[in-house]
């Protein structure tokens, strides 16, 4: 039986996220992505800040916030995007890109297959990172409020983002340009002052930093641990720019595809 | 170009399509039309342009110039409904890794709309010889067993047409058999029309009621098995293919170059 077009949808993208959930199931080593990874950062960035800590309560305990509140958000944005770049890449390693195309699944039902699956790893992955902090630290999360949602929102939503932008310039470039869906994280995280403010960066980066949604987002959790509230302001220019973002690399993604199309690239990978 | 005519509904009609890719025109003013339960294989040599055809047939590949249309749904504008039209497998793509047989088939069942494929999986299984690999993983199987399994994924949904690029590539005569013998079941039961590319002119001779010969891009020729050879003084496909194949080697003695993806149109 056929089911109906919104059923039928539904229906495709849980199939797309039941096919990670299984590949992820039978690749035990992937668990270490979303557990022993977060947990390093964790140890890493909690320690600095236990260093820094010493002997300066106030500074040092702000600093600590910063560093792992920002750590545990930066998490957000980067399993967020390299869930839904490797699940895309999973296809064409598996030379599976083909046999996906042919069939009646639409683009958007596809990257919300792998963004559903993308979500699970990422509650996974935080709350590793959570409690890590909360054990190893006493740093307890929940002390910054529902003030959190909203930026990690934001943050999600600038994850996938980044990830759209991957897979077109894959679609592109081919199997060589895969590395972007790690290496892109690298240049986005210094730029987005997630421990620091945009001041601490050299003077001409920081033109290209404020126009980053997610720096405008850990301004505002700086904001939060600091104790100030939510930040409406930084927290707006994040909102707007993360949807500019998100507009730019649909379109950007579309665009990709339809030159795939045109040149018949998926010859790559069958 | 002389296509089959006949009373029963058109599946698949593609006029006029065309694809240049860098080095080479691939396909150049290809028509086709398949009739619901028609069984049509389309011959010619490596690189005749067979394959992309058969993409842009899929919607994978977009053409420069034509169009595709499956069931009455033009494929540029409408790809996903018509695209629950048309099943495809490929002798030479690997099944997706980590997933048993049955959970594979059921991901595909369901991008198919199927809600429960568990009937169809079963039916399918059974149906090309396979009832026992359903709990195997895609890695545990032989590269016979993929293509069957592939074959069974593309039937899952009972689709009006099955593409098949190679069905029996890599299938030994036992296999072959029983791939043929299911399809053409799935045709004289289904109305299920086939649209095969294959090398071995004696299987299709034995599937198909109609041949189409592409060479350079082009429809060199066209009808029932035995009246193509006929038409070129050949007792069998083979020989056709063999004439063409020498043609198109005298026409061009550097050979055309394959088309080259990366290099773009």
């Amino acid at each position: 039986m056929v089911a109906d077009t919104l059923g039928t949808s539904w229906l495709r993208i849980r199939a797309i996220a039941n096919r990670h959930a299984y590949v992820l199931a039978r690749s035990p080593h992937r668990l270490f992505d979303v557990t022993l990874w977060p947990l390093v950062d964790v140890l890493l960035f909690g320690s600095i800040a236990t260093f820094v800590n010493s002997g300066q309560a106030t500074t040092g305990a702000k600093a600590a916030g910063y560093l792992l509140a920002g750590i545990v958000l930066w998490h957000v944005v980067y399993q967020s995007q390299i869930a839904v770049s490797t699940g895309f890449l999973e296809e064409t390693w598996s030379r599976n890109l083909l046999n996906l195309m042919v069939t009646p699944i639409r683009e958007w039902e596809y990257v919300a297959g792998v963004a559903l699956f993308g979500m699970l790893k990422l509650a996974i992955g935080i709350g590793v990172m959570v409690i890590g902090a909360l054990l190893f630290f006493s740093f307890d999360a929940s002390t910054l409020g529902f003030g959190i949602v909203p930026i990690a929102a934001v943050l999600l939503l600038v994850g996938w983002s980044i990830s759209l932008f991957v897979i077109g310039i894959v679609l592109r470039w081919g199997s060589g340009a895969e590395a972007l869906a790690w290496g892109v994280m690298f240049v986005v995280m210094p730029l987005s002052g997630i421990f620091y403010p945009v001041s601490a960066l050299p003077a001409f980066l920081q033109p290209v930093a404020l126009a980053l949604p997610t720096t405008h987002a850990f301004a505002a959790l700086r904001t939060l641990v600091d104790g100030g509230g939510l930040d409406w302001t930084q927290l707006g220019i994040a909102t707007v720019s993360a949807l500019i973002l998100a507009a730019l690399s649909v379109w950007f993604l579309v665009r990709m595809l339809s030159l795939f199309r045109r040149r018949g690239y998926v010859t790559r990978y069958s | 170009m002389q296509q089959g005519e006949g009373t029963s509904e058109v599946v698949l009609e593609a006029r006029g399509l065309v694809k240049d890719y860098a080095r080479a025109r691939a396909v150049d003013g290809v028509d086709l039309l398949v009739h619901t339960g028609e069984r049509v294989a389309l011959l010619g040599p490596n690189g005749a342009g067979k394959t992309t055809t058969l993409l842009m047939v899929l919607g994978v590949i977009s053409p420069d110039e034509g169009w595709v249309e499956i069931s009455g749904r033009r494929l540029a504008r409408d790809r996903s409904r018509a695209a629950e039209e048309i099943g495809f497998a490929a002798g030479y793509l690997p099944l997706a890794e980590r997933l048993r047989v049955r959970e594979y088939l059921k991901l595909y069942g369901q991008l198919y709309g199927l809600r429960d494929p568990r009937p169809e999986i079963t039916a399918g299984l059974e149906r090309f010889g396979i009832p026992h690999l359903g709990d195997a993983m895609g890695t545990e199987l032989s590269s016979g067993q993929r293509t069957l399994v592939g074959i069974v994924r593309a039937t899952l949904h009972h689709p009006r047409l099955l593409v098949l690029d190679e069905p029996t590539a890599s299938l030994d005569p036992d296999v072959a058999l029983r791939v043929r013998t299911g399809l053409r079941e799935l045709s004289d039961d289904e109305g299920t029309a086939l649209l095969v590319t294959s090398h071995d002119m004696a299987e299709v001779e034995r599937l198909c009621d109609r041949v189409v010969f592409v060479a350079a891009g082009r429809i060199v020729a066209s009808g029932s098995p035995k009246d193509v050879a006929a038409t070129y003084g050949r007792g069998d496909l083979e020989g056709v293919f063999l004439h063409l194949a020498a043609e198109r080697l005298a026409a061009q003695p550097h050979a055309v170059p394959a088309p080259d993806p990366d290099r773009g149109a």
